[in-house]
């Protein structure tokens, strides 16, 4: 047995929320052939179907590419802080399964040296139902880093499409149980298990110093499109913005594809030219971050390749990393 | 302050040291009463007022702004009220493309002698400024449902990829070139070996200029490069020579077409500016909602190749880095205007944004008050003296007071 629910009884749980003050996001089309991740005010926005991944992740609703963390005025000779919160509101977010998969990795870095509130808070008063894959494209590459199209890790609900605008239910925790009460039937139609993008690429050992990086990465322009629409990159940097009346403290994504993400004070900057950034970026994905916390931090979206202006992305950096191995073995 | 139901307008003016100031300074000395809405911020001269301090005024709630410097004729330093008079030429219709209230900004001539002629504007703009209300930047008025037919699509180039390999591929083997820069299946190419040449084709994928690579150090540590160019690509070379970026003779040139005498297609821009400029800024605020900073837009662009972009300058910080609102705007009529004159229409920035934000619509407002207004196309002749760094005695001023 199972328990579905319609496309209908999908958008009535959004539209629920909605009413109740909650915020709700998911794919919606922002305009013609861009889908992007974005809160939506009507339940009717909603997409769930007809495209294989928006231009963006939901990392934005957890942590926001612009996020005030104090401000500050001055009264007299006198500084006033006020703490900045984060919103009340619970959130309903509708994903792709790669992109709930990279809220777990996620957790570690933002709880590990010191607890982030911020972002703590937005993960608990959020549900996230992901909608297993049925389809995949060239930049796909889930199968390849240990995931599906039907992942389960970071989602508290996932949702099989079962044809004619029904949907199998199955909740991962109390919180997408919750989502669900009396609003799924009891059937016996359950889904089939569809088997997601072929495997692309054996994920390689990285070798620091390898001819590779510049043969697969000079093309880099050096611009954060892939960071930012990645659902596991999570640099940010702390900003002062304001005038001699007030102002706040705000966090701010960051890239590490920036030339002056490490410009030092000095003038030195130890990663001088882009291939040094884009081994920066693939090393930290395969090498450091499992490393410090265990799981790599890449899900296989492939958004970077589908945002790349230049046509790169880590999928196809690891695929002539891979390559370079290959030549390099003796025979 | 006068009595009026509560609001009482604050209006920035950069005034020029040597004219409008001391205009001001005799206003005073002569009694003459005019409202103290007014901020005077004193400059050197109107050459040197960057069109960041508007912005920055309205940021800061100003709900005027008047730039006043001297007399066409009049300049302490020769010519810097020619070269400001010019760039307003430019950054007037940006502004309206982006649905500014013009009524707000205002441009004068006021001497020494004038004090009268400086209580007859302040007076006059104080008055408009009220009549107007406040001032909210960028503030949305609902969603604008318009949106533009986009960039068209590529057109096919007619060059033969055979012969395009063979050239590659001999300029490598015999080290005239040390990189190839053009397009393969997936996006650019960057071909630095003779076996590289194979992957290149005139139709391959590129939301890039390749003229952007050219500004790359990395790409310029490998030798002589080699461009595989379109009208776009070569348009761009041209005003990369125009601005001593580039010496042509340092770099080979492939191209099958010349760069492109057909005016550009203005249609998506007219369509905006049928709109209320209320309804304007609410479109693009609502796409500048989307923009992360990611900075495609400018990576992307041959000709945006300073060393360190101003966005990224911090001492002071004259563009928020934070992606609000503020921020967002403020960076996009930067670049935007730093491109006026200069913008080749390649449509490199639009491609690349991962927000689908046709920024290309700023840049042809500049480019179009350009053709209109001086009969000047970006990248048409390399010989050109470029549009901004120059001045005509007749450059038009019916918008200055």
């Amino acid at each position: 047995m199972s328990r579905i629910i319609t496309e209908a009884g999908l958008r009535e749980l959004a539209e629920a929320w909605l009413r109740d003050g909650q915020a709700v996001a998911g794919p919606s089309e922002v305009k013609l052939g861009l889908i992007q991740y974005r809160p939506i005010t009507a339940a009717a926005r909603l997409l769930f179907d007809g495209f294989v991944h928006p231009a963006n992740s939901i990392k934005e609703f957890f942590f926001p590419r612009h996020e005030p963390l104090y401000r500050y005025r001055l009264e007299g000779s006198r500084v006033v802080l006020e703490d900045c919160e984060p919103p009340a509101v619970k959130q309903l977010v509708f994903a792709r399964p790669c992109d709930a998969a990279a809220l777990p990795v996620l957790d570690h870095v933002f709880n590990w040296d010191c607890a982030d509130e911020f972002y703590n808070r937005r993960r608990e008063a959020t549900t996230v139902v992901t909608l297993a894959c049925s389809r995949y494209d060239d930049e796909c590459f889930c199968t390849s880093v240990g995931l599906g199209p039907a992942a389960e890790q970071g989602a508290d609900a996932v949702l099989f499409a079962l044809g004619g605008g029904a949907f199998e239910v199955r909740p991962t925790t109390a919180k997408g149980d919750a989502a669900f009460a009396d609003r799924t039937e009891e059937s016996d139609r359950t889904a089939t298990p569809f088997a997601g993008p072929p495997r692309r690429v054996a994920l390689p050992r990285v070798e620091f110093d390898s001819p590779v990086w510049e043969d697969a990465t000079l093309e880099c322009l050096g611009c954060g499109a892939c960071a930012y629409t990645c659902p596991t990159c999570h640099c940010f940097d702390i900003v002062d913005e304001g005038n001699a009346a007030g102002g706040m403290r705000a966090k701010n994504w960051d890239s590490c594809q920036f030339s002056l993400f490490t410009l030092h004070a000095s003038g030195h900057n130890p990663r001088h030219a882009q291939p040094r950034r884009q081994r920066q970026r693939i090393y930290h994905k395969f090498h450091i971050y499992p490393e410090k916390f265990g799981p790599i931090l890449c899900t296989g979206c492939g958004n970077c390749a589908r945002q790349c202006p230049a046509g790169l992305g880590v999928l196809n950096v690891l695929k002539a990393i891979e390559a370079s191995h290959a030549e390099h073995l003796p025979a | 302050m006068s009595e009026t139901n509560g609001f009482e307008p604050k209006i920035v003016a950069y005034v020029c040291n040597w004219c409008t100031y001391l205009g001001a300074d005799l206003a005073g000395t002569n009694r003459l009463e005019y409202p103290p809405n007014v901020r005077l911020i004193r400059l050197p001269c109107t050459g040197r007022i960057d069109f960041n301090l508007i912005v920055k005024a309205f940021e800061m709630s100003a709900d005027a702004v008047l730039v006043s410097g001297c007399h066409p004729g009049d300049c302490h330093y020769t010519a810097g009220n020619y070269h400001a008079r010019r760039r307003w030429m430019l950054f007037r219709p940006l502004l309206e493309a982006l649905g500014f209230d013009l009524r707000r900004i205002h441009f004068t001539w006021i001497s020494a002698a004038e004090g009268r002629k400086f209580q007859q504007v302040i007076a006059e703009i104080t008055e408009s400024a009220r009549k107007l209300g406040p001032y909210r930047p960028y503030e949305a008025n609902g969603e604008s449902k318009w949106r533009p037919a986009g960039l068209p699509p590529p057109k096919r180039r007619s060059g033969d990829d055979a012969s395009l390999r063979t050239t590659a591929r001999e300029l490598l083997a015999e080290g005239k070139a040390g990189v190839v820069i053009g397009r393969g299946e997936r996006g650019p190419v960057l071909a630095r070996k003779p076996e590289d040449a194979d992957r290149l084709t005139w139709n391959g994928a590129s939301k890039i200029a390749l003229t952007a690579y050219l500004k790359r150090k990395e790409v310029r540590a490998l030798g002589k490069p080699a461009i595989v160019a379109g009208p776009a690509d070569l348009r761009a070379l041209n005003v990369l020579e125009q601005e001593s970026q580039i010496r042509r003779e340092d770099i080979h040139v492939i191209a099958a077409e010349g760069p492109g005498a057909a005016p550009p297609d203005f249609s998506d821009l007219d369509a905006l500016l049928q709109l209320e400029p209320g309804e304007r800024m609410a479109y693009w605020a609502g796409e500048f909602d989307r923009c992360v900073k990611c900075y495609a837009c400018r990576q992307a662009c041959p000709l945006c190749y300073c060393e360190r972009c101003i966005v990224d300058k911090n001492r002071p910080q004259a563009i928020d880095t934070s992606a609000h609102a503020r921020g967002n705007f403020a960076w996009h009529i930067t670049r935007a205007f730093h491109l006026a004159g200069r913008c080749v229409g390649c449509g490199a920035c639009t491609r690349a944004c991962p927000a689908g934000i046709d920024l290309r619509l700023l840049n042809q407002a500049a480019a179009r008050a350009a053709e209109r207004q001086f009969g000047y196309r970006a990248g048409a002749d390399p010989k050109a003296e470029p549009l901004v760094g120059v001045y005509s005695l007749t450059d038009k001023e019916e918008f200055i007071g």
